[in-house]
């Protein structure tokens, strides 16, 4: 390698390692400069034969004349600033998210989930029902201690022409609701203690088979506390059809819960009563904290009560219009803000009625 | 009701432990909570139908017995020896047979009263009953053994005999626990020649009560119809274990068997000597029998039944059999029809052991109500432009009624409640609005703009004819507190409508006052013709908050489900921005309807683009629009633009003396 090579390669390599513009500086007087490398082969020129300066000279301007340019280029890169004069390490702007409440979340998925299997999503209806409705049509008579588990809101005026299939108690108590009559009298009104009055109100208007869903809202007399507040919301769930029965419920409801939480949920059914319906029972699931190993939640039984369900009572289906011996059907309830709850681990039912945000815009 | 554990092991004995007793009830007959020791619990809610197995101790020890498949013993089935042949002194005359079903009393002489056995206070204390002496405390017992309320009067205070009937206007009575009741025609009484002793089938009288000095009793077991103790009881506001058990229809067909085990503890305890029993029962509870229809039965729990297992099942909870009927026994009064039957069946046989199967039925396609899709919609579009949403009360104060313009949907009077909570709660909701500027108002402190939306019911009053009814209505509220409140709700309208489809709508001024919005700084909202879907306003008692509400079911109504395609304009469109003066009381909206009435022929869009108010101008404000002008046949000329402007602008001079700047 001749000695320009070497000044060449030796320069590069240093000026490329140079991080600051004074050492540069530094390595171009070293070669560049009055008595640098490259200046000190083109002034040795002088003394060389004319053969070999011809030769030699071009090499050694070529040489010079690279170099200056590289440091000139490896200058301006020094010089430069480091960052563009828009600091795009600002945090971006805030674009105004609004957030669903969190029973409208709950709801919209168990809707998405009974959606998937063919349930069609109806209306809730009146939230202020009749007697009749609430009551009479779902097999609950007057004077029976059934009623009392309903602590009814009631409004302060009657309707005159409500109408009300009257039977008197004793019949209705037994079950025989053949010689009640459609009769124009003056009934109570209410607000709804629960969706079921949606059950006939779909029934009259429609002929089976059928599967659906009512979401609404609903109300109970009582004093509030963590777990109860005055007005709060359930989901009916209505299937009628010929052969519609029980373990076709045990079915729909596993694979409701297990979707839901999205994890194989077990379902426990425990007899029970509910006048609207017979077999009747309530569904229990499987604690979905502790998963049934007894926690908190469950008050370490392992269980969730959840709502009540079964085959709806014939009563009730003639009081739909149907006849209990060709159609038959199954039926339950569920309820967003318990569901709500354990999902997000929400301590206080009150919570979604009181128009926080701190609390809303975490959902 | 409250169990003993050890008692119930007496009537079904076997090799099965508390816990383990507790959840078989769990899974094969009725909530049962352990309470500890040797109590647990049936709440009186899951039994309400099964009251004759779920509320008393041979009822749920039956239960026990069917489940553990262990021998069932009924104390009620030994004899008892009467020690007299003749019934005593006594006369009953049942005065009221549709209300008193059943009436037996028993004379019986030689007690001696006192403190009861250690086994029997255990007992009731675990039951959660006092021990007062051991005459009363036999009664409770065999209550809670056998389900059947009996009292026991002191015989020497029953004047002449006994006789049902109902109290006479003005009757009064004092219990024994020292209340005192005034009774009405509509109350059934135990009574002597002389006044009433008991409140029937609620609770007995203070004069006729067992004491220390007694020795003579009349033993009383009757049966009272369940829908006149329950009036009563609630009449009276009194309510006690008698009156819960008969409001649930008891059966009187065991009701002598009973009284006779009262009677066996009566001598075995208190050396009583027994005269004979006198019993009337003018009507016999017929027997219920029901068609044995398997093929039902199957297709209610959905799996093939065997009819020998129906029957070993129904045969341990005391059914028979008759050819091809099920004999219900005389007090599973609960039992009427095939339905019931199949619940036995279900649950005998464990639910939990029933097959999920998927429901084999003719295919109909889910869908939804239109309100249900709006509903997601609006959802959808409000938290998407920063809307959160909230749930309120449906119940408010009559303050709360009387500040919303509720007119615009057509409600005059709000519902009132005939039993509210509190005084705060005593109407239901006429607006969503007061609420919304309350959440406003509490989100404030922690928010420096608040953007909310609620949607829900309100309430209206009609009254019509003498009677009334209600009329409810789905809305949507929407609220906001911050720069530009009002506009930016206007113009959430704006989009949320485009965004549903609708195609046209107007907001002329609002004309009712009200106290939630400011004067004359509201608008109506419309669709077409006078068809009035709600209103928007700026809040009175706010610095910069604005309201809103929306009929979403009339919204649902107008929207048009299918947009159609328009061809795009393959010509280009030509902007012009023309800048006016107009008297500062000269609105937009009206400069805005005058460029459209100039009827120009071309015009594809007009927008206010700059607004400005200065005193440079007087009195003045000036206003500057982009018109854009199109035409779907060819490029418009310079000329042509020039002419549609200078109509406009003839028209803004005439109308409303606008200057062109």
């Amino acid at each position: 390698m001749d000695k320009n090579e070497e000044i060449r390669n030796e320069a590069i390599k240093e000026i490329n390692n140079s991080s600051d513009p004074a050492s540069l500086e530094g390595i171009r007087i070293k070669y560049l400069g009055r008595s640098g490398k490259v200046t000190m082969i083109l002034r040795s020129l002088a003394e060389l034969p004319l053969e070999q300066k011809k030769i030699m000279g071009p090499k050694a301007q070529a040489l010079r004349a690279e170099l200056d340019s590289i440091i000139v280029e490896k200058k301006k890169k020094l010089l430069e600033k480091k960052h563009s004069a828009l600091d795009v390490t600002r945090p971006g702007k805030k674009i105004g998210l609004g957030h669903l409440h969190p029973l409208s979340i709950v709801e919209k998925e168990i809707i998405d989930i009974f959606r998937s299997m063919s349930f069609s999503v109806i209306d809730g209806g009146p939230e202020v029902e009749t007697e009749h409705y609430n009551f009479d049509a779902l097999n609950i008579p007057e004077n029976h201690p059934a009623r009392e588990m309903h602590d009814t809101f009631w409004l302060s005026q009657n309707l005159t022409n409500n109408k009300r299939q009257m039977t008197n108690d004793k019949e209705f108590r037994k079950g025989d609701i053949s010689s009640r009559q459609s009769s124009v009298v003056g009934g109570r009104l209410l607000l709804r203690t629960h969706t079921s009055p949606m059950q006939i109100r779909y029934m009259e208007s429609h002929k089976p088979p059928f599967q659906i869903i009512v979401p609404g809202r609903v109300f109970r007399y009582e004093a509030t506390d963590a777990s109860h507040e005055i007005n709060f919301n359930q989901i009916e769930c209505l299937m009628v059809g010929k052969d519609v029965n029980l373990s076709n419920f045990k079915f729909i409801i596993e694979e409701f819960f297990s979707r839901l939480f999205k994890k194989s949920i077990t379902v426990r059914l425990r007899p029970s009563y509910f006048p609207f319906v017979e077999p009747g029972l309530e569904y229990l699931i499987q604690c979905v904290k502790c998963g049934g190993k007894g926690c908190n939640i469950c008050k370490n039984s392992g269980w969730l009560e959840v709502m009540g369900a079964g085959m709806v009572h014939p009563n009730v289906l003639r009081a739909g219009g149907y006849d209990p011996r060709e159609y038959q059907g199954f039926a339950f309830g569920v309820g967003p803000e318990r569901i709500a709850m354990l999902k997000y681990n929400i301590p206080d039912i009150r919570m979604f009625y009181g128009g926080d945000l701190r609390f809303i815009n975490q959902f | 009701m409250k169990f003993s554990y050890s008692l119930i092991k007496k009537f079904a004995p076997g090799k099965y432990s508390k816990e383990e007793l507790i959840r078989a009830f769990n899974t094969y007959s009725f909530e049962a909570v352990d309470l500890g020791g040797d109590v647990f619990e049936i709440p009186n809610t899951a039994i309400a139908h099964r009251f004759s197995t779920g509320s008393s101790h041979l009822g749920v020890a039956r239960e026990a017995a069917a489940i553990f498949n262990v021998k069932y013993i009924d104390p009620t089935l030994k004899k008892v020896n009467f020690d007299f042949k003749d019934r005593g002194v006594f006369k009953i005359n049942i005065k009221e047979k549709d209300l008193c079903l059943r009436y037996s009393a028993t004379y019986v002489t030689d007690v001696k009263v006192g403190s009861s056995p250690k086994w029997l206070k255990d007992v009731l204390e675990a039951c959660g009953l006092r021990s007062i002496n051991n005459v009363v405390d036999i009664m409770n017992y065999v209550m809670l053994e056998t389900g059947q309320p009996l009292h026991a009067f002191d015989a020497d205070k029953v004047l002449g005999g006994i006789i049902v009937r109902r109290a006479g206007a003005g009757e009064d009575i004092e219990t024994i626990d020292g209340n005192k009741f005034k009774l009405s025609e509509d109350i059934l009484v135990i009574a002597d020649e002389d006044r009433p002793l008991a409140i029937a089938g609620i609770k007995g009288g203070k004069h006729s009560e067992v004491s220390l000095n007694t020795n003579k009793l009349l033993v009383e077991s009757a049966n009272f119809e369940g829908v006149g103790i329950y009036k009563s009881s609630v009449k009276l506001g009194l309510r006690t274990d008698a009156s819960v058990s008969f409001s649930h229809d008891l059966s009187p067909e065991e009701e002598v068997a009973r009284m006779k085990r009262a009677l066996m503890l009566l001598k075995e305890i208190c050396g009583a000597k027994i005269h004979r029993t006198d019993d009337i029962y003018p009507k016999k509870q017929p027997k219920t029998a029901i068609k044995f229809d398997l093929e039902k039965i199957s297709r209610i729990i959905g799996v093939k039944i065997k009819k020998i297992e129906a029957q070993g099942i129904l045969a341990k909870l005391g059914f028979s059999f008759s050819k091809n009927l099920i004999i219900v026994p005389a007090l599973r009064n609960d039992i009427e029809i095939i339905e019931d039957i199949a619940e036995e069946v279900a649950r005998m046989k464990n639910f939990n052991e029933l097959p999920a199967i998927p429901p084999s039925i003719s295919m109909i396609a889910g869908r939804e109500d239109e309100i249900v899709l709006i509903k997601e919609k609006v959802r959808k579009y409000l938290t998407a432009v920063g809307y959160s949403e909230v749930y309120n009360y449906s119940f408010v104060s009559e303050d709360r009624t009387k500040i919303s313009p509720s007119e615009v949907f057509g409600i005059k009077k709000p519902v009132k409640l005939a039993n509210p909570l509190s005084v705060d709660l005593a109407f239901l909701r006429n607006s969503l609005a007061p609420y919304l500027e309350k959440n406003l108002k509490d989100n404030l402190r922690f928010f420096n703009e608040v953007r909310v939306f609620e949607i829900g019911k309100i309430f209206g009053d009609v009254v019509s004819g003498g009677g009334g009814s209600v009329i409810e209505k789905t809305i949507l509220g929407i609220a906001m507190d911050g720069k530009d409140a009002f506009f930016e709700l206007k113009g959430l309208v704006d989009g949320l409508f485009a965004d549903l489809g609708l195609v046209d709508w107007l907001m002329p001024d609002l004309d009712i006052e009200s106290d939630l919005l400011r004067s004359r700084e509201s608008l109506k909202i419309e669709l077409g013709d006078n068809n009035v879907v709600g209103y928007i306003g700026i809040l009175k008692n706010s610095s910069h908050g604005a309201v809103l509400e929306l009929d979403l079911e009339k919204i649902s109504k107008a929207v048009i489900e299918e947009k159609e395609y328009e061809p795009l304009s393959i010509f280009p469109s030509i902007d012009r921005d023309i800048s006016i003066l107009v008297s500062s009381d000269v609105r937009v909206g009206d400069v805005l309807e005058i460029i459209q009435t100039a009827d120009p022929e071309h015009v594809d869009d007009v927008d206010l683009v700059d607004f400005y108010q200065d005193e440079k101008f007087g009195d003045k404000k000036s206003l500057t629009f982009r018109i854009v002008f199109q035409a779907n046949d060819r490029t418009l000329t310079d000329q042509e633009v020039d002419r549609e402007l200078e109509k406009i602008v003839a028209f803004l001079k005439d109308r409303v003396g606008a200057e062109v700047r």
